[in-house]
């Protein structure tokens, strides 16, 4: 075991940070889905349908 | 935000294009956009103040008067009579004073606290005008604060004239009308309901008066009170809407008098627009100067840089002063070889994420350039010249020169250039207009032009204003066929837009409004794109040989998960040229995000997409992906924007299907020719 993790430590080093940018990278994208520079949090990104009639 | 941690909630408003958005963006730090036109912003947004965390401050769409017409209006007005916010900040255009004020009075009556900001103090002093703020501030019953928004002159002290407004308590006098009106006036309110709070019973009554049809949306049991309109009209010969707007422009006047003296001062705008926009030259110099923003930007400035992104950041190194600098792949690989990373995981990192990410991001110095020249143009007026301009074309073919505006703003992003269809009343127009906005390269697709007219074309100086027109084309050809539907027929309605003076915009504001979408473009290739070029590497490279699940190595993609599902599909594409499973899943991956088509390719060739597309292919490829369906955002706002699924099925429909018979025509056309 911990000579698996020694002799592997620079992929698991690496897959883990890899790993962290892809979660950031996933939070960033679920705060917006207006793609203007707001980032999900301006008025419009929250806005509720407005009242078009059909 | 949640609402109770704001002690107060202020609210910025005034007629279109009076400088609102430019005010809330120094007080608050944002950076909203502004532009040179009228209905830039159609949603209202919140910010905090930024020297007092807990006043929240509410820009709002510019508005004429309380009675709305189109959708934005009834955002500003809805949030003014609904949401009362505890002050008014009111926006006022010091150079258009009439009409400016006759909003104000009717502010005035919504018992909320008023202060009016008297915006473009600038130029007014530069025009030599004369206001007599105390005269004006004493006859209108509210502070009058001169202001300059884009200079941040006094910008504080408007602000702060409201808050001590509100904590003096003191509630402001609506303008009072002329005697009889003033008798019908109380007859009305003294009908009113003990429901309808004492601030708003005169608005009310006033709104009642003039057959408002909204206002029984805000309270109930309002009594009907036709008996005095019909005396009124017959008293006075007029429909009592009418009646009332001449009253209140009778109170600006009188109380403009002695207060204002224009001066004598003509502005030059007039002698331009004598050139840009005359009868025969106006749309020549139009297509001149877009060919040259996208010929300058894509292909001969902005590709010096972008080859230097490619090639030397994002590629094998670059030279500086006679050194010898490694590119970001190569200082990354010699860190895994180091580190000694298992084989797959340099794959995921060097061929799929870098390698995607970094294509995209290769394409940041065009863009840059391409929006620093479109901000300038929309900042000093001449963009929404060309919406008369147009107007005379798009009329022919059943749309008006409306719809350009929302077409302007989808050149930096689709959203937000669908959202901008608000502004137009006519629903029939607005359905057109949302259908075909999308039409109009935006930024993301900024990089799949951009990389077609480099690596296939060799920057041919055609292809990439091409890209363009080829949109201006197809949102005029649908024009025509949409009009043909019988769900869409009718006449377009007439356009009218007060045209903008021109002026030379700051540098600072060109380059907040560039750096806005460049950083926009920037997160997504670091969001979205990362993650789906990591997807899109990892189906590439697993698949199936003989029964067993391995990696692929680079030249047998053919076997992965990937090529198997774009296969299924790719027969589909075959008539136009590019029936590749690669530019299948590109196409798809675009749908996420259009940008993705550019990661895609290179994730999927390796740096060696040109030499597996023909020049018709290639260019047939360019003209589906432009036109076809939006990113997913996108149709999000078509069908929020349309509010029915039904619309938004139609849109997308009708979109890709124009897409898939244009690049036909094309891909059938070029190969006859080349
Ligand atoms: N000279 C001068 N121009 C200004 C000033 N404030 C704003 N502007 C310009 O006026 C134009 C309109 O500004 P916006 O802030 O977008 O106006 P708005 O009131 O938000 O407009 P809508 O959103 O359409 O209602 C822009 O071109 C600004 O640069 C000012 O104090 N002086
Ligand atoms: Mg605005």
């Amino acid at each position: 075991m911990l000579e698996f993790l020694s002799d592997n430590i620079g992929t698991i080093v690496t897959g883990l940070l890899v790993l962290v940018i892809i979660i950031f990278a996933f939070r960033e994208v679920k705060k917006g889905g207006c793609s203007e520079a707001c980032g999900g949090d301006c008025a419009c990104c929250k806005m509720k349908p407005t009242d078009t009639e059909e | 935000m949640p609402k109770s941690t704001h002690a107060l909630k202020i609210a910025l408003a005034g007629n279109p294009n009076s400088g609102k958005t430019t005010l809330f963006n120094a007080l608050t730090g944002s950076n909203q956009f502004v532009g040179n036109w009228p209905g830039v912003t159609v949603e209202k947004k919140e910010g905090t103040l930024k020297k007092d965390s807990s006043v929240l401050v509410v820009d709002l769409p510019g508005i004429y008067s309380l009675s709305p017409y189109t959708l934005e209006e009834v955002i500003a007005r809805n949030f003014l009579i609904e949401e009362r916010p505890g002050g008014i900040l009111n926006i006022i255009d010091g150079t258009n004073l009439e009409r400016n004020l006759y909003l104000t009075t009717q502010l005035l009556e919504l018992g909320i606290p008023v202060v009016a900001a008297l915006n473009m103090y600038d130029s007014v002093k530069r025009h030599g005008d004369e206001i007599d703020i105390s005269k004006l501030s004493q006859r209108l019953g509210c502070p009058v604060v001169p202001i300059s928004a884009l200079k941040g002159e006094n910008t504080d002290e408007a602000i702060n004239a409201v808050m001590k407004l509100i904590q003096s308590g003191t509630a402001t006098k609506p303008c009072r009308f002329d005697g009889h009106i003033e008798d019908y006036i109380t007859r009305a309110e003294s009908l009113l309901p003990s429901g309808v709070p004492i601030g708003v019973r005169r608005f009310t009554a006033i709104k009642l008066l003039e057959r408002d049809s909204k206002i029984g949306e805000a309270f109930s049991d309002l009594p009907d009170v036709s008996a005095i309109v019909a005396e009124m009209e017959a008293l006075l010969g007029d429909d009592t809407e009418s009646v009332f707007t001449n009253e209140r422009y009778a109170f600006v006047t009188n109380n403009l008098h002695n207060a204002f003296v224009k001066s004598a001062y003509v502005s030059s705008s007039g002698k331009v627009d004598k050139i840009l926009t005359h009868k025969v030259w106006a749309l020549p110099i139009f297509a001149v100067i877009m060919f040259l923003v996208y010929y300058i930007s894509v292909t001969s400035v902005g590709t010096l840089v972008t080859d230097f992104m490619n090639e030397g950041l994002f590629g094998e190194g670059f030279e500086f002063f006679g050194k010898e600098v490694p590119g970001i792949p190569v200082v990354i690989e010699e860190a895994l070889e180091n580190a000694e990373v298992a084989g797959w995981l340099q794959g995921l990192i060097l061929d799929g994420i870098v390698a995607g990410v970094g294509a995209v991001l290769g394409f940041t110095p065009q863009m840059f350039i391409l929006f620093l020249m479109l901000s300038f143009l929309e900042a000093c007026g001449y963009m929404s010249r060309i919406a008369f301009i147009l107007d005379k074309v798009f009329r022919r073919f059943g749309m008006s020169g409306k719809s350009f505006i929302p077409i302007l703003i989808g050149t930096g992003c689709g959203v937000p250039g669908i959202m901008a269809s608000r502004t137009i009343e006519s629903q029939r127009d607005r359905r057109i207009t949302i259908m075909t906005t999308t039409f109009i390269p935006c930024s993301a697709k900024l990089p799949i032009i951009a990389l077609i007219a480099g690596a296939v074309f060799g920057g041919a100086w055609w292809v990439a204003p091409s890209a363009y027109f080829l949109g201006i084309f197809a949102i005029i050809t649908s024009g025509l066929l949409l009009t043909k539907l019988k769900i869409l027929s009718g006449e377009p309605s007439p356009f009218v837009m007060e045209l903008p003076p021109y002026q030379l915009p700051t540098v600072k504001a060109i380059l907040s409004a560039t750096w806005e979408r460049v950083w926009s473009f920037i997160k997504r290739a670091g969001s979205i794109i990362l993650i789906a070029t990591a997807l899109v590497w990892f189906l590439s490279r697993f698949g199936f040989q003989q029964n067993e699940f391995v990696m692929l190595d680079e030249d047998s993609l053919d076997g992965s998960f990937l090529a198997y599902a774009g296969s299924f599909l790719a027969f589909l594409f075959k008539p136009l040229g590019f029936g590749t499973w690669q530019a299948t899943v590109a196409t798809l991956t675009g749908l996420i995000a259009k940008e993705n088509v550019v990661g895609t390719l290179e994730v999927l060739y390796g740096g060696s997409f040109a030499a597996h597309f023909s020049a018709a292919a290639a260019y047939s490829f360019l003209a589906f992906n432009l036109l076809c369906a939006p990113c997913v955002a996108a149709i999000g706002a078509v069908r929020r924007e349309m509010n029915s699924n039904k619309w938004t099925l139609i849109a997308v429909g009708y979109q890709t299907a124009f897409a898939y018979v244009c690049a036909f025509i094309i891909y059938q056309i070029l190969c006859l020719i080349l």
